[in-house]
């Protein structure tokens, strides 16, 4: 117990550098590098990046490229941010895809060559359930089962099909998707609209958000430096569908279909932008899909516009479209909202569009995001939303720190009374401990949140603990009559069980606490359990350390503790 | 000379006081239990859904404008607390609490929730305008909706009956299982009382709370194995000695320890309440407490369970899985 031969103590200065190295990058901050604090009112990427820039130059500047160079990741309520869980409903997922269906089927029963169609009237979708009426069911059932089982299609990676086929009363089919394929589809669409989301949020790809998924259904968007959750649920409640459909602007069709609420067959009453209603066909002529960029712009008299491209294909449509239609309104329509509705002066060649309207610049922004991103399968949900601004979060980082440091004289006074110069190196040891785990956290790339902070003061606290178990029982056998040495081996000896059985129950609750966790409380329970690891280390190997060598050399007859 | 929180070699008859320890702990409990079914916890925003918004409370305006600007934005009763932030630069605050929503025309459950936070939000800017109020700021809003406070708080009881399950185990597996229920005992005590002063004082319970909890758990485990641990020792060393006179001499070994490591921990967990801020008060409240109550069950509570279920196996060797510390370090 009392050797240390010199490869042990090679061991441990290893990790010791290892931590200090580990640790140290957390201390360049602004003024410790001497560099001028970012001016905060500049949102222009192109400053951030200047300024990050001279900072990891000064940084380089005295920290070798070489060395670890991991900061700790600050949590949303440390640095500030915008945190959003947010639900994809399955059944609407469902829903959507049962309409991008329907041509499918629509296709099915033409292929049988009979004009008037084996349906009495064309299908009814409602919600996730589609059903077709026979209008001669005894010749026709089996043959359409058979036909609409063959387009029934697979999800995603998986070989769920998508609907379940019913008949009833022998002349009702009915598709319905089962909730297994709506599980399926959800699960499908979340990786699609995850990257939706970044796209729209952060379409210059610059800033440092976070998209995770949770379970299958759920998807948790985190923001930091982010202060209106507003915006971003605007820029997300948008299903963010754009078609380009050929309208109707003619006034007595319009009042009319107001006052009725009804429309002629195939054509849609919709809302404008800037007021007013505009009646479009149904069916769109081009859609989000044949868009290839969107972005801000400004039309002749300088206002924000939005600009897009088409790609090939389209833009040959949209040249002889306009072509064709000169003279008459195209709208372009988003989410059922005509955002433009333009008269065709001349055929436009070359693809690209604009949208103009009163937009801000930062709405045009937006939106040109939302039409580059493409359409969400299905609407988001959201079902938590937590906003920390700047100010707090500093002022939480003041008082964590403000906290830790009281807290750490505290105890190592304590320790020092209680223990004399034993305590003393206990104090080293718990000092080395806190270096050990901030150099773990950074290390490993955790996150520190406030209750993080409480964690490692706490930490602060019981870490103590595995050297007080082992000081008691060295007081005991030196009351026994032992020498120093002989002590302190049998003060190691008799703690260990003790101090395992103690740190492991404190590890069973941290990581329990890891498990349902979530944001802060996830990174109490990463600290706290980081925190028991190093603390023992530093008990059992430090401290001893520290007591043997001073054993060795001052040759003490008694060990005042 | 060095400070000694306990004396040495001390001889007290620790479980000649078990039947008082034994009534204090049931009055206690019982009184928790009063205290749930009546008062019932404070529920945060995490387990009972609904919004908080914390902003800077403008200078020359008052906790009235405040309420002004959000009146009939929703649903229930707003709840408006004046607060002062910490640090140097402390300002004055301004809390806002609303309910779990009812939803609105066109509305579900959660987005009803969604959006009387926006509404709120948007009302307080423009009551606040920049250019009339320059400190006017939102500091945080927080809007959680019924389904996953619900959630949240299922898994928050999870987590706590897992952890005692776990423990049960491992105790199990390690000791004996008198030993295990014994301190499973001792945690549900720590854990019944701390949430029934929680009640009486109406401190708020949320996520961070279940945090402390489950941390008070493992410390009042921890305090539990290290008398435990001394006990087993003991039972093996005096095969002669009646048990209640094991169990005194193993608490008057460990009392030392016991007191010296809730002082450090104790002292962490001040500086946390006292200077960590508002948002880890309730937190750092809940540890303090439990460290206190955990203390003493390790002492009164886990070991006269223990007494009182059948006898242990005294062995007739030491049977310890672990001996000594070889071959580390």
């Amino acid at each position: 117990m009392l050797n240390f031969p010199r490869w042990k103590v090679v061991l441990i200065s290893f990790w010791l550098l290892l931590g200090t190295l580990l640790a140290l990058p957390n201390l360049f901050s602004e003024g410790f590098l001497g560099i001028e604090p970012v001016d905060t009112g500049s949102q222009d990427p192109r400053d951030v990046a200047a300024y990050e820039q001279q900072l990891a130059e000064a940084e380089a500047s005295w920290w070798p490229g070489f060395l670890p160079n991991n900061k700790l990741n600050l949590g949303l309520d440390l640095q500030g941010g915008v945190y959003l869980l947010m639900a994809i409903d399955p059944t609407e997922v469902a829903t959507n895809r049962l309409n991008t269906i329907q041509a499918d089927v629509r296709d099915v029963f033409r292929q049988r060559g009979d004009r008037e169609g084996i349906m009495r009237q064309p299908f009814v979708q409602s919600g996730d359930r589609l059903t077709i009426e026979l209008n001669e069911p005894e010749r026709q059932l089996d043959d359409a089962v058979r036909r609409l089982r063959s387009i029934n299609p697979t999800i995603g990676q998986t070989q769920t099909e998508l609907f379940d086929i019913n008949v009833s009363d022998d002349r009702f089919i009915q598709l319905s998707v089962p909730n297994s394929a709506k599980n399926a589809l959800a699960a499908d669409a979340q990786g699609k609209m995850m990257e939706i989301i970044r796209r729209r949020i952060d379409p210059d790809g610059v800033s440092e958000i976070s998209i995770t998924p949770q379970g299958d259904a759920r998807i948790i968007l985190e923001a930091p430096g982010e202060a209106d959750p507003k915006r971003i649920k605007d820029i997300l409640s948008q299903a963010g569908r754009l078609t380009f459909n050929m309208a109707n602007t003619s006034d007595s069709a319009i009042r009319s279909a107001m006052e009725t609420g009804r429309t002629l067959r195939g054509e849609q009453l919709v809302e404008q932008m800037e007021g007013g209603f505009i009646l479009i066909n149904r069916v769109p002529e081009l859609t989000g899909a044949d868009i290839v960029t969107a972005n801000r712009c400004f039309d002749e008299a300088n206002r924000p516009a939005v600009c897009f491209r088409l790609n090939g294909a389209a833009a040959n449509k949209f040249y002889n479209l306009t072509a064709r239609n000169r003279g008459e309104i195209f709208s372009i329509v988003l989410d059922d909202v005509s955002m433009s509705a333009p008269r065709i002066n001349e055929p436009i060649p070359g693809g690209s569009v604009q949208i103009t309207g009163q937009f801000t610049i930062e709405e045009a922004d937006d939106l040109a995001a939302i039409i580059e991103a493409g359409e969400l399968p299905a609407r988001l949900n959201f079902l938590e939303e937590r906003t920390v601004g700047p100010g707090l979060g500093q002022e939480s980082i003041e008082a964590g720190s403000r906290a830790s440091i009281i807290g750490i004289i505290l105890v190592g006074i304590f320790m020092m009374i209680a223990y004399g110069l034993i305590g003393g190196f206990a104090v080293g040891s718990l000092i080395a401990n806190i270096v050990l785990l901030l150099g773990a956290l950074s290390g490993l790339g955790a996150t520190l949140t406030l209750p993080g902070i409480a964690g490692i003061i706490l930490t602060i606290g019981m870490a103590v603990d595995a050297n007080v178990i082992v000081f008691e029982r060295v007081r005991e056998e030196q009351r026994s009559g032992r020498s120093p040495a002989t002590a302190l081996q049998a003060g190691y000896e008799h703690a260990f069980s003790a101090i395992l059985d103690a740190n492991v129950t404190t590890f069973i609750a941290a990581s329990i606490l890891y498990l349902i966790g979530s944001g802060p409380v996830k990174g109490f329970a990463v600290t706290l359990a980081i925190g028991i690891v190093t603390s023992v280390f530093t008990a059992f190997v430090v401290t001893r350390w520290f007591t043997v060598m001073y054993l060795r050399t001052a040759r003490p007859k008694r060990l005042a503790m | 000379m060095l400070l000694r929180l306990w004396p040495e070699n001390t001889k007290v008859k620790f479980m000649s006081f078990r039947m008082v320890a034994l009534v204090a702990s049931v009055v206690a409990l019982v009184g928790s239990a009063i205290m749930l079914s009546t008062r019932g916890l404070n529920l945060g925003i995490d387990f009972a859904g609904g919004s908080v918004i914390e902003i800077v409370q403008p200078e020359g305006t008052t906790a009235d404008d405040v309420r002004a600007a959000t009146a009939g934005m929703v649903s229930g009763e707003v709840n408006i607390n004046s607060a002062r932030g910490t640090g140097a630069n402390a300002v004055d605050l301004a809390v806002i609490r609303f309910k779990t929503q009812i939803p609105r025309e066109g509305e579900d459950a959660e987005s009803a929730q969604q959006n009387a936070n926006n509404r709120v939000r948007a009302a307080l800017t423009e009551a606040f305008p920049l250019e009339t109020y320059p400190d006017f700021a939102i500091r945080s809003s927080a809007a959680v909706g019924p389904k996953v406070s619900a959630e949240l708080f299922r898994s928050g009881v999870t987590a706590l009956g897992v952890a005692l399950l776990l423990m049960t185990i491992y105790i199990t597996l390690r000791f004996q299982w008198q030993y295990a229920l014994g301190a499973v005992s001792a945690l549900f005590h720590d854990v019944f009382i701390t949430m029934g002063v929680f009640a009486l004082t109406g401190f708020e319970f949320n996520l961070a709370t279940i945090a402390a909890l489950l941390t008070i758990v493992g410390y009042s485990m921890n305090d539990t194995v290290i008398v435990f641990d001394r006990v087993r020792e003991e039972m093996r060393k005096y095969k002669k000695l009646e048990a209640s006179q094991v169990v005194d001499l193993a608490i008057n070994a460990t009392m030392s320890r016991t007191l010296l490591t809730s002082t450090t921990t104790l002292l962490a967990l001040l500086s946390i309440f006292i200077f960590g801020g508002d948002v880890l008060r309730g937190m750092s409240f809940a540890l303090i407490f439990g460290v206190i109550v955990g203390t003493y069950s390790s002492i009164f509570v886990a070991s006269t369970v223990l007494l009182m279920l059948p006898s242990l196996d005294r062995g007739d060797k030491p049977k310890r899985e672990v001996e000594g510390f070889q071959g580390v370090g």
